[in-house]
């Protein structure tokens, strides 16, 4: 598993393409908002910033490198190379997909961490934590999810958007809006209930058990797109 | 144990929806043998390997590699070395870095040096695969394949593509493995190659084995041939001969001794000049055109 992640992190830095997408686009949108905060701040909240970076990071970097990534190593029969050796297919994914998670996480912590910086810490950062964490999860399920719907990686620029746009819009659309009206659709929603836990844990005011209930639906996004991956990851290209 | 084969494949059936690659297939494999599977485009050969190798699962019927599941990876693969069809390499990479990748996935453990050698691409080392040639990848590939020499290594078409040097260092590096007992299964194109190399062919055809053996045990189900051209003025020649349309003669037969010194024989009785004459055994190109016009 950690050849295949060491070979897969020289890969990321000599392809420059995955470079900027995965890593500069979401930081360049995240800076954008936390230097015009008291704006944003203003049309929702210092939460709603929180939520919206975390999405920029995974929803552009995380989910769309991942489902990019697996399509391409599948077309070049990369894939099928590993399988010919003794590593076992968790050990593959887990080794591919590794780097990229890494990389997201860090560029999320460390994007956080200037939004505490220049705006004050979140009420409930170990809440905080557990949020960007599930939704790492699901980004990464929903991913794999999609690579199994994805022929090569010209065509993950059409099957990503979908879901890469819709978490950044749903978490928008929440954070600006809240969950008092429509709260079953909302929280339903990839990214939903997420955004929601985010706003609860920087901006406080709810307690930790009712917020704890929004990790549920999040998960339950893992669960169906771990689900669907199995049914749908393809490790050879169609003949 | 030293009596189980490395490859025991028993009854196997693969279908794909409702057409049947392969049907009803089995053969052995034995330690330190070098075992060509061949067929015709289509045949299942492709298939029946993928299954051997652990790629995919038999529709039914049993395959065992050293007496285990092949599907079962972190058992049987540290034994075995797959040189793939087509390389499935990452572009990014570097000769070096990729040989060190796939290397240590075997879970083998050898010299890169040593294995970059072998196959001429030492020079290449820092080279990205990207950047090599269709012959150069074929190198890389066969090296990934004996990293750490494996006890079973499987050659799917190793020389398509290659120069002829490298086709002979390719073949001498397999000698070598062979010296240290390795068994190797080949898929080939190259049918020459198979008749000189295989210890036994395996010939497959429509999914079927059709006919399996030793080199000789395959060509001597097929009659030797006598070709030969005569003058214009020359008696009708001996032993049925046939007139081709090109105006030379054929002997098809099961005594090439006996009807070749009849043959000679007659022509030195009738003073007549044999030309460009030929003759020689089966060759598995002869087998091979039979089973395909059936």
């Amino acid at each position: 598993m950690l050849p295949i992640a060491r070979g897969e992190l020289i890969q990321i830095f000599r392809n420059r393409l995955v470079l900027v997408t995965a890593l500069i686009l979401p930081a360049a949108l995240s800076a954008f908002f936390i230097y015009r905060h008291d704006v944003f701040a203003a049309v929702g909240s210092l939460g709603y910033i929180a939520s919206l970076v975390l999405f920029f990071v995974v929803g552009i970097g995380l989910y769309t490198t991942t489902v990019t990534t697996l399509a391409a190593r599948r077309q070049n029969l990369f894939l099928k190379r590993l399988r010919s050796t003794a590593a076992r297919d968790v050990g593959i994914l887990t080794g591919l997909l590794l780097p990229i998670t890494v990389i997201s996480v860090v560029q999320i912590a460390v994007i956080l961490s200037v939004l505490a910086v220049v705006t004050g810490t979140p009420a409930n950062p170990l809440l905080l934590v557990v949020a960007v964490l599930a939704t790492v999860a699901m980004m990464l399920a929903l991913g794999l999810a999609t690579a199994g719907l994805t022929n090569s990686p010209e065509h993950a620029q059409v099957t990503t958007l979908p879901l890469s746009l819709g978490v950044i819009a749903v978490a928008g659309w929440v954070g600006i809006t809240g969950t008092d009206q429509l709260t079953l659709l909302k929280r339903l929603l990839p990214g939903g209930s997420a955004t929601e836990l985010v706003l609860d844990a920087w901006n406080g005011g709810v307690s930790v058990t009712d917020s704890l209930v929004l990790l549920a639906p999040t998960l339950a996004w893992v669960l169906v797109a771990v689900t669907l991956a199995t049914r749908l990851f393809r490790w050879e290209p169609r003949r | 144990m030293s009596t189980t084969p490395v490859i025991d494949v028993d009854r196997l059936t693969l279908t794909y929806g409702d057409f049947p690659a392969v049907k009803d297939l089995s053969f052995q494999v034995e330690r330190g043998e070098l075992y060509a599977l061949l067929g015709t485009n289509g045949a299942g050969k492709t298939s029946t390997l993928e299954t051997v190798e652990g790629h995919r699962a038999p529709t039914s019927g049993a395959v065992r590699v050293f007496g285990k599941d092949p599907r079962d990876r972190a058992t049987v693969r540290p034994r075995m070395g797959i040189m793939l069809q087509e390389s499935g390499f990452s572009p990014d990479l570097t000769v070096r870095e990729t040989v060190q990748l796939i290397g240590r996935l075997t879970e083998r453990t050898d010299d890169t040096g040593r294995v970059l050698g072998l196959v001429d691409l030492t020079r290449k080392a820092t080279t990205k695969v990207g950047q090599l040639s269709g012959g150069e990848k074929r190198r890389l590939d066969f090296a990934t394949a004996v990293y750490g020499t494996p006890e079973l290594v499987f050659l799917d078409e190793p020389t398509t593509g290659l120069d002829i040097q490298s086709r002979d260092a390719l073949w001498a590096a397999v000698d070598r493995l062979r010296e240290d007992g390795t068994t190797v299964v080949l898929t080939t194109h190259y049918l020459e190659e198979a008749q000189q190399r295989a210890d036994r062919i395996g010939l497959m055809h429509r999914g079927a084995l059709h006919r399996e053996g030793t080199v000789a045990e395959l060509t001597r189900t097929l009659p030797a041939t006598i070709h030969f051209g005569l003058p214009s003025h020359a008696p009708v020649p001996p032993l049925h001969a046939k007139r081709g349309t090109d105006g030379r003669f054929l002997v098809e037969t099961f005594g090439l001794q006996k009807d070749l010194h009849t043959l000679l024989g007659w022509a030195q009785d009738n003073a007549v000049e044999l030309r460009d004459l030929e003759a020689g055994p089966t060759r598995l190109d002869d087998v091979f055109r039979a089973i395909s016009a059936e």
